[in-house]
């Protein structure tokens, strides 16, 4: 089942618009974005392999069940604890900013407030389904908005107003050096296999992964149109002036011969619908986290019942959303997400390393294939 | 033997009772009058046993129709399946002399297809193993016999290929089926219902009259229920997908059946969000369309004093009527209501000023697009699920609709039917060991 593997990796590779990522990047663009963003690739790339590997080695068991091989539960209490939390903030931070993107574009009558509620409670109840239901939501959540966002970007690329004049003058500056925090945000979009820290559950036994070529290719196509096509279109010096450069960039096209005129509304219900899926795959893994902390914590990939400990933990996910909201202004959230992408990448480099290291002292038994294979 | 029947039988008249005697023996044969065929009881009772030309005793042996019965307790509810009671010797034998009142060869009436087989399934539940039997002619079609309904006792047949049948399905059914406690079955639908389908948005068996979509099914490895006295099979385990093929699918032309399995996913996206939409454009995101067409749509409004949730709702509640009172009516005063209401949606109203003239566009889209959908407790689940998606339209306009067909999407994929996914794409109806979710849950 290779493609909702994949899904998680084209999801993360879009959302990324979504957090930042191109403000960024485009922030850095005179002074080692490239450079970075080839740092960016190159490590995502060589994460995600390493990470493959140790789905190979474990096969159907998700974190909590590869860290309780070698160490007693209460140590591994800590590492699930900080993993739970990324995934978390991931989740809450993203609806918090999308909360503010419907609020300017959609409802600027009601407050952002309402509509982050509103879109938490559609969350909680994508979280507290099993990670087999989210998986299909993702999928069917992607094949319905994929295509008309990669229609968006064919536009914004076929676009007359696109300068390439301003790309060619951007990758002039390529041989900067790399910079921690273009680096930290570039790797977001190459993170799509993180998800099978639990998703793993759900794969059988003799699951095989093939065309990881596909990886890099899907993220770097994804972080270079996230980065060059605003740039294209708003000018080299512009572009760094708008905080949501991606609405800003896809209300700078028009269809002519459709109902919607503005591509920015279409733009933004489909990447709602993405931020919605996103924020609740990311809750169900904190949940699931958190859950496989507490005593007698058995997995189940699909309970014909929803557990009641799902709602509570999710709904203190929830409040926490919203309280972060009202004590946070628009701009400290920028601050915060931008510091936040820095840290999340260190605990992604440090938690596959650490993993791929586990994975290589792996319990022999009912392995000698892979040994084997590697040999050859 | 006759004592004891009486005595439970006390109230009812319809009861016969005879004593016979010829040069030998003595008989007891006891029946309801109203449930049998009485020439068929003259024919293997009565005829034989005064006539004489083998002795009595060893024809009741020798013919396979006459049955053992030991147990007392059984013998009324024997005697309501339209079972004769004989006494000879000592022992009760039963001898199946039922009369079924039914439709003779019942055409297909709900799910109607140009080409394909016009014949329905019966409503006695051995003229429909027959249809299915004789369409299905494999040695691995099981048949299971087991009574629904405590009073009801409904006579009812699980039918699967155990070749090809999900065995955890087959189990799954099996352990529901144990604990039905409702005291009456008369049709499917409460079977259904009782099955697990009470509180769902969407169906998870599907009903059907068709006996070519009946042995697909069987074919697939899904299991059958058939009930006595109703022409309706239910179909389990059944996905989202299959509710929306027509069994015309597989008999016309490749190419246009496929345009048309598109066209009904788009039918059925357009009759939920369209009356959600329409409220979301006129009264939270007209800046959505292009200006010349908020503007006309907006024109068209003008007349119009009340928001617009209220005019979709005003004319959310004729059309359904309408449909309502269509289905109510006696086929011959059924048009003149659809003449009346569709004079009144379509021109009365627009002109009084009371709805626009998009809205009833609207109207009619949403009921033509909900009655593209091929089986009708689909098609009767669809048309619910517009009112709900109302409520964030009316606070939270175009976004609003978006969370909630998220929702919506979230709760398809949620739905299990009987174990299986319910709203996959892709996937496979049998589960393979390579699948995902497939891991061995120790």
């Amino acid at each position: 089942m290779n493609r909702y593997f994949y899904y998680n990796v084209l999801l993360l590779g879009l959302i990324n618009l979504a957090l930042f990522v191109p403000h960024t990047l485009i922030q850095y663009r005179y002074t080692g974005a490239l450079m970075s963003m080839a740092c960016a690739a190159v490590s995502g790339t060589v994460l995600a392999i390493l990470f493959t590997h140790v789905m190979k080695t474990f096969p159907g068991k998700g974190i909590p069940e590869i860290l309780s091989l070698y160490i007693p539960k209460y140590a591994s209490i800590p590492f699930l604890l900080v993993w739970a939390l990324t995934w978390l903030s991931a989740s809450s931070l993203s609806l918090n900013t999308f909360s503010v993107l419907i609020n300017r574009f959609f409802n600027p009558d009601t407050s952002s407030m309402i509509v982050l509620i509103v879109m938490c409670l559609t969350c909680m109840y994508g979280a507290t389904r099993s990670l087999l239901t989210i998986i299909f939501v993702l999928e069917i959540g992607l094949i319905f908005s994929a295509p008309i966002i990669l229609f968006v970007f064919f536009k914004a690329i076929h676009n007359k107003n696109m300068e390439w004049d301003a790309i060619r003058t951007v990758i002039q500056y390529w041989k900067q050096m790399p910079r921690i925090k273009p680096f930290a945000a570039a790797s977001f979009a190459f993170t799509g296999y993180i998800n099978f820290f639990m998703m793993n559950r759900l794969l059988s036994p003799n699951f095989r992964l093939r065309f990881r070529w596909l990886i890099p290719v899907i993220c770097s196509l994804a972080l270079l149109i996230s980065f060059f096509v605003p740039i294209g279109i708003h000018g080299t010096e512009e572009s760094a002036n708008y905080l949501y450069i991606w609405s800003v960039t896809s209300d700078t096209l028009i269809m002519t011969y459709g109902f919607i005129e503005r591509v920015i509304f279409v733009f933004l219900l489909m990447y709602l619908v993405m931020t919605l899926i996103f924020a609740s795959i990311g809750w169900l893994m904190a949940m699931e986290m958190v859950k496989s902390c507490l005593p007698k914590a058995k997995p189940d990939i699909d309970p014909s019942r929803t557990p009641r400990s799902n709602w509570i933990i999710v709904s203190f996910f929830a409040a926490m959303t919203v309280a972060y909201a009202n004590w946070i202004s628009e701009k400290e959230n920028f601050e915060i997400t931008t510091y936040w992408i820095v840290i999340r990448s260190g605990v992604e480099i440090f938690s596959v390393l650490f993993l791929f290291v586990l994975s290589l002292f792996a319990p022999k038994a009912g392995k000698p294939k892979a040994g084997k294979k590697l040999e050859q | 033997m006759l004592n004891r029947i009486k005595t439970v039988f006390a109230e009812a008249r319809d009861l016969t009772m005879s004593r016979l005697q010829n040069d030998t023996l003595i008989i007891e044969v006891a029946y309801l009058a109203s449930l049998c065929d009485e020439s068929k009881v003259g024919d293997f009772i009565n005829a034989p046993f005064s006539k004489q030309e083998v002795p009595f005793a060893d024809l009741v042996k020798r013919n396979p129709s006459f049955i053992r019965l030991d147990d007392p307790a059984k013998w009324a509810e024997t005697m309501l399946h339209g079972f004769a009671l004989l006494q000879l010797n000592g022992l009760v034998y039963k001898l199946d002399v039922a009369r079924i009142i039914r439709n003779e060869n019942p055409q297909t009436l709900v799910e109607t297809v140009i080409m394909g087989p016009q014949i329905a399934l019966s409503e006695d539940l051995i003229d429909s193993i027959n249809i299915i039997r004789s369409r299905y002619p494999s040695e691995e079609l099981a048949i299971e016999e087991r009574t629904v309904g405590v009073i009801s006792k409904t006579r009812m047949t699980l039918l699967f290929d155990k070749h090809r049948v999900d065995a955890t399905v087959l189990d799954h059914i099996r352990a529901k089926l144990e604990h039905l406690s409702d005291p009456t079955y008369t049709a499917t639908g409460e079977l259904v219902r009782s099955l697990g389908d009470r509180y769902r948005l969407f169906p998870s068996m599907m009903m059907t009259e068709r006996p070519d979509r009946v042995c697909t099914a069987i074919e697939d490895g899904k299991v059958i229920l058939l009930l006595q006295g109703s022409m309706f099979a239910i179909i389990l385990p059944a996905t989202f997908f299959d509710f929306l093929h027509a069994v015309d699918d597989e008999y016309d032309s490749y190419w246009m059946t496929r345009i048309m399995i598109v066209l009904r996913y788009m039918a059925v996206v357009l009759t939920i969000t369209l009356p959600a939409l329409y409220i979301a454009i006129m009264s939270y995101n007209p800046e959505l369309f292009r200006v010349q067409l908020t503007l006309s749509i907006a024109g068209s409004r003008t007349a119009v004093p009340y928001p617009s949730f209220v005019e979709v709702f005003i004319m959310l509640f004729m059309i359904e009527s309408l449909i309502e009172a269509s289905v109510r009516l006696p086929k011959y005063i059924g048009s003149t209501a659809t003449t009346v209401g569709g004079l009144i949606l379509g021109q009365a109203a627009q002109q009084a000023g009371l709805v626009s003239s998009i809205m009833i566009i609207v109207t009619s889209v949403v009921a033509i697009s909900n009655f593209v959908i091929p089986v009708n407790n689909m098609s009767t689940a669809v048309r619910f699920l517009k009112y709900p998606l109302l409520v964030p339209a009316i606070f939270f306009g175009i976004s609003g609709v978006t969370l909630g067909l998220v929702c919506y999407l979230i709760y398809l994929a949620d739905l299990r039917s009987f174990g299986k996914p319910y709203f996959r794409l892709f996937g496979k109806q049998r589960s393979l060991s390579t699948d995902i979710g497939q891991v061995s849950q120790e």
